[in-house]
């Protein structure tokens, strides 16, 4: 029996809910959860203001209804599990620990940022910023796995240090901006400066996509010998990665210098 | 207007030690010998001090600013201000914002400030930034070593025109006094050099040296009759071995008084960072037989901060060491400024190296009215871990404790370990207050004395001097409890003191060609008006003309 | 990291013997800065004025500049990230393919050429302008150009600094940094302030229609900003304060005629190099200043229940749960 919220009305300004959160809300009775603060705009109300609440005390939680305007969800989690019907605002899992967060629908920007442990999964589109480091931090996302079966925007995997994004679409500008390692898998390519500035790390394109002139090639038609492995280790995630292809491997950026691979599969 | 009864008094200016004394403070903010009927604090058992004056420290201006800019990850994760109805917001951290430091530094017990290098260029932003600070008194030193205009007349061999010329300067600015960073080296940076040798001559002049410049503008300094004398980061500051530097500047500085910032920045041995050590004994053993000098510790405490200073060339090395972010802006004829934010730990041996020697330059000059607390905020630490100091200097027990965690190869490169000294309360009234206010020449603080300002801090005798001094029970500023209870109970503005030297009146038409040359603003709206400093009161200086 | 190192324009004025200008139009947009800092001044570095300095102008297209310029460089649009990264590598004597190079429009000898000039100068000064911080990669573009100079210190002294437009944008930069600890894009519904651009940017807040009221001073954002941002306005209360009729005061609720700034009110402007320039002003107007009203709408603010309900104290969002 875990705790189920519905939004019953729109916020008119984003609504800051980072008590939507499994450390929060497991040791909260009904009550205790219907009085958590959320910031509506500058105003703090209670959480019964916006959502209906059923079940207390547990860490599987779910939330029902149009939270593009409601960020912060899961902000910093450790453990258990959010599942989430509609669409969701900024932040969803940032500083995350540990756990699992799915989404049916739609993410804003900055998921997963700095995040060290644990699982996203976005089944629809999610913004830019994702697993990155925020506005002047030296590192993103430290570890964990973020899954986004559509398509997403800028700076993804900015900064990111280790882990694993997969995004199943195209992303935007400045894929993986100076990475510094972990591994970014894009299903449909990206738009441009993939890889820019990145020191290490390693990003992987099933789809033809525009090299950083500052990216040198290395090897063509190569099979990376770790690409079993990833595959192994993503598996379970429910994700398959098409075998026995080859990819044409680049180094960069040399602007840095760095010693970042980019791998794009071969035409 | 304020009694307090019954405390335990430290006030080293007119020799209490902790006699139990009642004070009282007028209706003007002032002590005196009447009593008054007003409100009364039963200080029974607590401890009384003068409130803490910071002889050098980075609050306001272009400088801090910058660093403000570079630092986000640091202002998302520090202490926050909430506005309530006695506050305003803001950050802490290792640049806070305005209205922070005044409650920071207030919430500490200090109740005075020294903003330490002020390019005159940018003074009237200063000046802004300093009225937004709230509750400290402040004042401001000009950063004067690598002027150009000053520099040449020094080169040329005119004395007095230099003379004249800084007299200017400071009133252009509305400061009280003199900095001098790394003569002659901020001036080579400007052409990617330094100045690492006294007697050599400085890129760019035919005969002019560093060694010249300290000698004259100290003696400026004296000879303008400024109430603090020049305020001197010697050449060198940083690297291995400039303890020698050091030393020869200080025999530059013979005859003249002078206070010689952040020590612990320019007392290492050695001759690269393995063979780093700590010279202090040296310096120490100079400050001991010469009294008219006086320094700041610049102490190091371990943790992250952001570094920054006019000297340019230290700061684009250590951005080199480090990899991190780099922030430099150079001020056309006048200084510049180097920002690197920096991680000081214990592990690593050279940074443990300075902060063994920060300490023990506090320990091994004798005189506390001699050496003053300071990290040089926020180069060697954040000003609100001021408490943290005084606890090691307190505390042998707990010195030895952190001496510990340093690693095992630093044993015969510093000496602390050997220091027996313990601070008394004594001690740390005069090195946090009593010391560094008659070294700025501030008569009125730092002193419990008749006619001097009401600024007091009243602590709770606790067992553990860093939780004692972190959290003083109140602070009173101009007889206003300011703190009462960790809570801010009002939030006044503070004065600035300004210095008024004497120059020839005929300097303005001197300047204004040398000055249209070489600046792209007008001349007529260099000089801060008057009007435009908050709380202003001005310190007419002697000079030798009246003398 | 890289970083920012910069320098007040009489540095320029004073000492540097190599400009580059990158995505700017001075000769039309800032018609003074030739002649008052950067080409045509004498000092006692450069004797000899602008026979002493190099002037490379880096556009996209062909501007009144060129004509001012010692080196043009025509770059592709929207190539600046790609060339600007291409130079980091070339100082740095990374292999770069010539092919590589020519995606930027320019030719490998043009590349080498600017970069032994670039070393070779005594003091170098890169100032940018809307053409590079504005366009795709907007941020990024100036970061790389502000990280080459950073790095060219390697060598020999290098700054950079942008161009910023009219009005006094350093000035609410600068201010915002010393209060808040940052230049703008700041949000301070908990009480203390937090930063985020691309969240709390204006622009971006408009655009998803977060705020439910605007309070605007010294802009014009009716002209200029995406009609999604425009029709924003138009649905909330949107107050003006501006001496002047403007797109803004058009759709917005209340106007209130204020004093022109530096013409008829007093204050600071700072300069783009930071600089706090005193504002005299010469006329009289019969009308209030911006800070006037201001500090009358917080008086009248003060008045009112204060925002924090009693008791209450908002939490800090951090890394910490
Ligand atoms: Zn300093």
């Amino acid at each position: 029996m875990g705790i189920k919220l519905t939004l019953i009305r729109q916020p008119t300004v984003p609504l800051e809910a980072e008590v939507l959160c499994p450390d929060t809300l497991a040791d909260c009775s009904a009550d205790e959860i219907a009085q958590l603060t959320i910031y509506h705009g500058k105003r703090q109300l209670p959480l019964s203001d916006f959502f209906e609440i059923e079940g207390e005390k547990s860490d599987e939680i779910e939330i029902h209804g149009d939270l593009k305007k409601v960020r912060w969800i899961g902000r910093g989690m450790s453990r258990g599990r959010l599942k989430i019907q509609g669409d969701v605002g900024m932040h969803l899992g940032a500083y995350m620990r540990d756990g699992l967060i799915e989404v049916k629908g739609d993410a804003g920007d900055w998921i997963g940022a700095e995040m060290k442990k644990g699982t996203i999964r976005i089944d629809g589109n999610a913004g830019g910023q994702i697993g990155a480091a925020y506005r002047g931090s030296r590192r993103g996302m430290r570890g964990g796995l973020i899954h986004v079966t559509g398509s997403a925007g800028l700076e993804v995997g900015m900064r990111m240090r280790r882990g694993i994004i997969v995004i199943g679409g195209s992303t935007r500008d400045f894929t993986g901006l100076q990475m510094k390692g972990g591994t970014i898998l894009l299903g449909e390519g990206a738009e441009i400066r993939t890889g820019a500035w990145m020191n290490r790390g390693t990003i992987i394109s099933l789809k033809a996509l525009e090299v950083m002139p500052t990216f040198g090639i290395a090897i063509r038609q190569f099979t990376p010998p770790f690409m079993p492995l990833l595959a192994k280790a993503l598996v379970s995630e429910g994700i398959t990665l098409p075998e026995n292809k080859s990819f044409d491997l680049y180094n960069g950026d040399l602007a840095v210098p760095g010693r970042g691979e980019l791998l794009v599969l071969s035409s | 207007m304020l009694r307090i009864t019954g405390g335990k008094v430290y006030d080293p200016a007119n020799k209490i030690d902790g006699q139990i004394k009642d004070l009282n403070i007028d209706a003007d903010g002032k002590f005196s010998d009447g009593q008054c009927d007003s409100r009364t604090i039963d200080a029974t058992g607590m401890i009384v001090m003068p409130g803490g004056v910071d002889v050098h420290t980075h609050v306001a201006g272009g400088a801090i600013n910058f660093a403000r800019a570079m630092t986000p990850e640091d202002h998302r994760r520090t202490q926050a201000f909430i506005r309530t109805k006695t506050r305003r917001s803001g950050l802490g951290g290792m640049a806070p914002t305005t209205f922070a430091t005044g409650y920071l530094y207030a919430g500490m017990g200090w109740t005075t400030v020294n903003e330490a290098a002020v390019p005159v260029l940018s003074a009237r932003h200063t000046h802004e930034e300093l009225a937004d600070i709230p509750i400290v008194d402040k004042s401001t030193l000009t950063l004067m070593a690598n002027n150009e205009i000053m520099l040449d007349q020094m080169e040329a061999g005119e004395y007095e025109r230099a003379r004249d010329v800084v007299a200017w300067y400071i009133w252009a600015a509305k400061s009280y006094g003199v900095k001098a960073v790394n003569p002659g080296g901020v001036a080579a940076w400007k052409w990617g050099g330094d100045a690492r040798n006294l007697s050599s001559p400085i890129e760019g002049y035919n005969k002019l040296t560093p060694g010249t410049i300290v000698t004259q503008l100290a003696r400026i300094c004296d000879d303008l009759g400024l109430p603090h004398p020049m305020h001197l980061h010697c050449n060198d500051l940083g690297a291995p071995g400039n303890i020698k530097t050091t030393l020869d500047t200080l025999k530059h500085l013979e005859g003249s008084r002078a206070h010689i910032a952040h020590s612990q920045y320019h007392a290492y041995g050695g001759d690269g960072w393995e063979t780093i050590c700590s010279a202090t004994a040296e310096l120490a053993e100079y400050f001991n037989s010469h009294p008219n000098i006086t320094t700041d510790a610049g102490a190091v405490i371990f943790g992250d901060t952001v570094t920054i200073t006019a000297d340019g060339p230290w700061q684009h090395l250590l951005y080199k060491l480090t990899g991190r972010k780099w922030g430099n802006l150079d001020v056309e004829n006048e200084t510049g400024c180097g920002i690197v934010p920096y991680t000081y730990r214990p592990s690593n041996l050279v940074n443990a190296v300075q902060w063994a020697c920060g300490l023990e330059l506090l320990l091994l000059i004798q005189s506390p009215w001699q050496v003053f607390l300071s990290t040089d905020h926020p180069n060697g630490g954040c000003f609100w871990r001021y408490p943290e100091i005084i606890k090691l200097l307190m505390s042998r027990d707990f010195r030895d404790e952190c001496i510990k965690k340093l690693p095992s190869n630093i044993k015969n490169k510093i000496v602390l370990p050997e220091i027996a000294r313990e601070y008394t309360l004594m001690d740390v009234a005069t090195s946090m207050s009593a010391g560094p206010a008659r070294a700025l020449g501030l008569k009125q603080k730092g002193n419990l004395g008749t006619g001097c300002d009401g600024d007091v801090v009243i602590y709770d005798q606790e067992d553990d001097p860093g939780e004692m001094f972190a959290h003083p029970r109140y602070v009173i500023k101009a007889g206003e409890v300011i703190i009462d209870d960790g809570e801010i109970r009002e939030a006044p503005d503070g004065r600035e003191y300004i210095a008024k030297p004497f120059y020839d009146p005929a300097t303005n038409d001197f300047m204004r060609p040398l000055f249209e040359d070489c600046y792209t603003m007008q001349f007529e709206n260099y000089p801060v008006e008057i009007e435009r400093v908050h709380g202003a009161s001005i310190h007419d200086c002697k000079n030798d003309q009246d003398s | 990291m890289g970083g920012k190192v910069t320098c007040t324009l009489g540095e320029v004025k004073q000492r540097a013997d190599f400009i580059i200008y990158w995505g700017g139009n001075p000769a039309e947009c800032h018609p003074r800065h030739f002649s008052k800092y950067t080409l045509m001044q004498k000092s006692k570095f450069l004797p000899k004025g602008r026979k002493d300095r190099t002037m490379v102008l880096v556009d996209i297209r062909e501007t009144k500049s060129v004509k001012a310029s010692d080196i043009f460089l025509q770059v592709r649009p929207g190539k600046d990230f790609e060339l600007i990264t291409i130079l980091r590598a070339l100082v740095k004597e990374q292999q770069v393919t010539d092919e590589q190079i020519e995606e930027t429009g320019l030719s490998r000898e043009a590349l080498n050429d600017l970069v032994s000039r670039m070393k070779a100068a005594k003091f170098g000064c890169m100032f940018f302008g809307m053409g590079l911080s504005m366009t795709r990669g907007k941020h990024m573009n100036s970061a790389a150009l502000l990280t080459l100079a950073a790095e060219m210190n390697a060598f020999t002294k290098f700054v950079a600094m942008p161009m910023r437009g009219h009005g006094n944008v350093t000035g609410a930069d600068v201010i915002m940094r010393w209060q808040t600890g940052f230049p703008f894009g700041i949000s301070f519904n908990r009480g203390y302030p937090r930063y985020n651009p691309g969240e709390f940017s204006t622009i971006d807040v408009l655009v998803r229609g977060d705020c439910d009221a605007a309070f605007i001073i010294g802009a014009d954002p009716g002209g200029t900003m995406p009609q999604p941002a425009i029709n924003h306005l138009k649905r909330i209360p949107t107050i003006v304060l501006d001496p002047h009729i403007t797109h803004t005061s058009k759709l917005a609720r209340v106007h209130i005629t204020t004093a022109a700034q530096g013409i008829a009110a007093p204050g600071t402007a700072y300069r783009m190099d930071e600089i706090p320039m005193p504002l005299k002003p010469a006329l009289k107007s019969p009308y209030p200043s911006d800070e006037e009203v201001v500090r009358r709408i917080n008086e009248a603010i003060a008045k009112k229940p204060f925002w924090l309900p009693e008791g209450s104290m908002p939490q800090m969002v951090t890394e910490q749960v």
